[in-house]
C-alpha cells in the first residue's frame, strides 16, 4: 500500500521536474517581457534592459522599484513601479515613468482590484485619466484631486480611487527625487 | 420531512383583495409623487411612465408566452413595482436603462420565481440593485432638484449621505454638514436623491393613511426607523465628530421609502408580529452598518434583500398559530 | 456501452455543470469572457483525460485504500505541468485564469469521473468519457463566458460591439450567478426536447 502510493508520488515527481526544467526558461523570459512591456509603455526608447538595471528604495513599509532607461549608455528615463494601499478594494500598482528633470512621462496601471466601471476607468484602456498626468511636472503640478484642491480630475465617482492613484503617482515622484544623486 | 401548510399572508386570502390593496398602496405613494414632481419635474414623469408601463408590459409578455398562464394585470402588482422602482432611480436615468431594471425587476424578481406571492425578494429593489451594479456611474449621479424642464441633462451631484460617506476622516461631521441642505429642506425633500426618496414628509403622510386603511401594521416600519435612530444615535454620542446625528440619517437616503413602502411588501416580510419586529430590527442594523462601515453611502436597499431571504425562516420560527398546522406525510 | 455515447453523454445528458453541478466554482469564477471560459475548459479536458488514462491503466495496482490519494496525486501533478506549460507560452491567459488553474486540483468533476468511471472501465472508454466531459465543461464555460461577456462588456470574442461599459453586473459574481441560473433553465428545455 505505501509502496504503491511511493511509486505514484515519485512517477509524478519525476513528470514534474522534467516539466519544470524545460519550462523554466520561457517562464523567466515571458515575466521579463511582461515586466519590460510595462516599462516600455511609460519611457522614451531605450536599448538597455532596464528590468535588470533597478535600485529598490522602501517606502510606507514596502518598497518602490526604479528601473533605469538608457539610449546607448545615456539616461533617458526612469521607470518607477509604485503603489497605494488606499484604493477603493486594495492595492494599486502603478508604473510611472519621469524624464531627467523629473516630468511625468506617462502613468500604466499595473495591477489593481478596483470596481468594473468605476475605478478601472483608471486603466490606459479604458479611459482617459491618465493623460492629464503626461509632461506634467509634480513640482507645479498638485497631485491630488480637484476636490481636495489639486489639479487632477477625478475618474467620475471614483473620487477614492483617483486619490489612491495621485498617492501612488505622488510616491514615485518622492522615490525619484530622492535617489536623483545616486543615478546621475 | 414535516410537511407545513404554511397560509398565505393574512392580508390577502382572496384574491379580489389583491387588487384593492396594491391601489391602496398606491395611493399612499401619491404625496411622495407629488413632492418628487415638483422637484424633479419633467424627468421624474418619464422615468415613472417608462418604469410602470414596461412593468405591466413584461409581465404580461413573460405571462403569455413563456408561462402561458392567464395574465393578471389589472391586480396592480405590476403597477406597484413599477411606481417603487421609479421612485428608487435617480429622476436623469435614461429610458433604455430603466426599461432594464423594469426586465430585472419583474423578469429575474417576480416571474422566475413563479409570479405574485412566490417571490423571495422585493421585486423593484431587485430591479434598483441590478441598476445600480450594472450601470454605477448613471445611478449615482443625482439630478439636483428644481430643474424642471430637464431630463438626462439635468445637472449632477452626490447625495447628502455621498457627500458624508467621502468627507467623513477628512472633516468633522459638524463641517460637512454645510455642505449638505439644511434639516427643513431634508425634510421637505429638497436635496439631491433618487425620485421618490426624497420628502420625508410626503412618504409619512403616506405611512399613516396606510396605517389608517390597515393596508399595513406599524410594527416593521417603526421598528426600522427606531432602530436606524438608536444605533446611529449611540454612535454619535460615542463620536460626533466623525458620525451624522440621528436626524440626518433618518431624513437622506431611501431610508423612508424603504422603511414605509419596500419593507413592507407582503409577500417578502414575515407574517407574525414578532417575525417582523426581529426582520425590522435587522433591516435598521444593516442599513447602519452599511452606511457607517460600509462601502457604499447607502445601504437600505442591500439591508432589504438581505432580510428577505430570512423571511422563509423567520415564519418557520414564528408560526402563525391560527393559520398553520402540521399534516402528516401521505 | 458503445463508445459513442461515453463521448457524448458529457455534453447535454450528463453535463457537468448543466446536469449534475460539478465544477462549479471555477466555472463561476472565470467566466467573465468566452475566451477565459474556453482556456479554463481545454485545460480542465486536458486534465480530465490524462488524469482519466492514467487512472483507469493502472486501476488494477492501487490498493483501495489507498486510491483517493493516489488519484489526487495524479491530478495534481497534471495540473502542475497545465500551469507551468501556460505560464512559460500564454501568460496571459495564465494572467487571466491565475488562481483558479490550481484549483483545477479541487474540482470535483476531475476526481468525481477518475473515481467513478475511469477506476472501473478500460482504456479507450476512459478516454472517451473524459473527452467528452471535459468537452461538455468547456462548452458550458464557453456558453457562459459569451453570455456575461455580450451583457457585461459589449463584446464576443474580445471583440467590441458596443462603445463604453455593458451592464457590469454580469462581469461581476451575482451575474455569474443569474446568468448561470438562465442557462441551466435552457438545458432544461433542451434536455424534455430530446428525451
Amino acid at each position: 500500500m505505501v509502496t504503491t502510493l511511493s511509486i505514484v508520488a515519485l512517477l509524478a515527481a519525476g513528470l514534474l521536474g522534467g516539466v519544470y526544467a524545460v519550462t523554466k526558461e520561457p517562464i523567466r523570459l515571458a515575466e521579463l517581457a511582461a515586466k519590460n512591456e510595462a516599462i516600455k509603455a511609460v519611457v522614451p526608447e531605450f536599448n538597455n534592459e532596464p528590468s535588470q538595471e533597478f535600485i529598490k528604495v522602501a517606502s510606507a513599509g514596502d518598497s518602490l522599484v526604479l528601473y533605469s532607461a538608457t539610449m546607448n549608455g545615456s539616461l533617458v528615463g526612469t521607470a518607477i513601479e509604485t503603489f497605494s494601499n488606499n484604493g477603493f478594494s486594495g492595492e494599486i500598482k502603478l508604473m510611472v515613468g519621469f524624464d531627467n528633470s523629473g516630468n511625468i512621462i506617462d502613468v500604466a496601471v499595473v495591477d489593481h482590484a478596483e470596481t468594473p466601471g468605476l475605478g478601472d476607468k483608471m486603466e490606459q484602456a479604458k479611459s482617459d485619466f491618465h493623460v492629464q498626468f503626461q509632461g506634467k511636472h509634480p513640482e507645479d503640478f498638485q497631485l491630488s484631486v480637484t476636490k481636495d484642491n489639486g489639479d487632477v480630475d477625478a475618474i467620475t465617482a471614483s473620487t477614492i480611487s483617483s486619490r489612491a492613484y495621485c498617492e501612488a503617482v505622488q510616491r514615485a515622484y518622492d522615490a525619484w527625487k530622492e535617489t536623483r544623486a545616486e543615478r546621475n | 420531512m414535516n410537511k407545513l401548510i404554511v397560509s398565505p399572508s393574512p392580508h390577502a386570502h382572496t384574491t379580489e383583495s389583491v387588487p384593492k390593496l396594491m391601489y391602496g398602496v398606491i395611493i399612499a405613494l401619491l404625496p411622495a409623487f407629488a413632492v418628487s414632481f415638483y422637484f424633479f419635474g419633467i424627468g421624474m414623469l418619464i422615468v415613472t411612465t417608462v418604469s410602470v408601463v414596461s412593468c405591466v408590459l413584461f409581465e404580461y409578455l413573460i405571462q403569455r408566452y413563456m408561462l402561458k398562464n392567464k395574465p393578471t394585470l389589472l391586480d396592480g402588482s405590476a403597477v406597484l413595482t413599477g411606481l417603487l422602482l421609479a421612485f428608487c432611480l435617480p429622476a436623469n436615468l435614461p429610458v433604455w436603462m430603466v426599461m432594464i431594471g423594469a426586465l430585472a425587476a419583474i423578469g429575474i424578481g417576480k416571474m422566475t420565481f413563479g409570479g405574485l406571492g412566490n417571490n423571495i425578494f422585493n421585486p423593484a429593489l431587485v430591479g434598483r440593485v441590478f441598476l445600480f451594479i450594472s450601470f454605477p456611474v448613471a445611478m449615482t449621479s443625482y439630478p439636483e432638484p428644481g430643474q424642471w424642464l430637464s431630463y438626462t441633462d439635468a445637472a449632477t451631484g452626490a447625495t447628502p449621505l455621498g457627500i458624508m460617506k467621502e468627507g467623513l476622516g477628512d472633516s468633522t461631521a459638524g463641517e460637512l454638514m454645510k455642505e449638505v441642505p439644511g434639516y427643513m429642506d431634508l425634510f421637505l425633500g429638497k436635496m439631491k436623491g433618487s425620485a421618490g426618496e426624497v420628502g420625508a414628509i410626503a412618504l409619512l403622510l403616506g405611512l399613516i393613511y396606510m396605517l389608517i386603511r390597515r393596508i399595513i401594521t406599524w410594527h416593521i416600519p417603526v421598528t426600522i426607523l427606531a432602530t436606524v435612530v438608536v444605533f446611529t444615535g449611540i454612535l454619535w454620542l460615542v463620536n460626533p465628530e466623525q458620525n451624522a446625528d440621528p436626524l440626518f440619517h433618518l431624513l437622506t437616503g431611501g431610508l423612508m421609502l424603504g422603511a414605509i413602502f419596500m419593507a413592507t411588501d407582503y409577500v417578502t416580510s414575515p407574517m407574525t408580529k414578532k417575525g417582523m419586529i426581529i426582520y425590522a430590527v435587522l433591516i435598521g442594523l444593516l442599513t447602519v452598518i452599511i452606511r457607517v462601515f460600509g462601502a457604499y453611502p447607502e445601504g437600505v436597499q442591500f439591508a432589504i434583500l438581505i432580510m428577505n431571504i430570512f423571511v422563509p425562516l423567520l415564519n418557520k420560527y414564528f408560526k402563525p398559530k391560527r393559520f398553520g398546522k402540521e399534516v402528516k406525510r401521505g | 456501452m458503445n463508445q459513442w455515447k461515453n463521448f457524448s453523454k458529457g455534453f447535454i445528458r450528463e453535463n457537468a455543470v448543466f446536469t449534475l453541478f460539478l465544477g462549479l466554482c471555477p466555472t463561476l469564477g472565470v467566466t467573465t469572457t468566452a475566451i477565459n471560459g474556453l482556456g479554463m475548459g481545454l485545460a480542465t479536458t486536458f486534465v480530465l483525460v490524462m488524469s482519466n488514462i492514467v487512472v483507469s491503466l493502472i486501476k488494477n495496482q492501487i490498493p483501495d485504500k489507498v486510491r483517493i490519494p493516489a488519484f489526487i496525486v495524479i491530478i495534481a501533478t497534471f495540473v502542475t505541468v497545465v500551469e507551468l506549460v501556460m505560464k512559460a507560452y500564454v501568460p496571459s491567459l495564465f494572467d487571466a485564469l491565475g488562481l483558479f488553474i490550481p484549483l483545477i486540483v479541487v474540482n470535483c468533476l476531475v476526481l468525481g469521473r477518475a473515481e467513478a468511471f475511469a477506476s472501473k472501465n478500460n482504456l479507450l472508454s476512459s478516454v472517451m468519457d473524459g473527452l467528452g466531459m471535459g468537452l461538455g465543461f468547456a462548452m458550458a464555460l464557453v456558453a457562459l463566458g459569451a453570455v456575461r461577456e455580450v451583457l457585461g462588456s459589449g463584446s464576443v470574442f474580445g471583440l467590441s460591439f458596443l462603445e463604453g461599459d455593458g451592464m457590469l453586473l454580469f462581469v461581476l459574481p451575482p451575474g455569474a450567478f443569474i446568468a448561470l441560473g438562465y442557462l441551466i433553465v435552457l438545458a432544461n428545455k433542451l434536455k424534455e426536447k430530446t428525451a
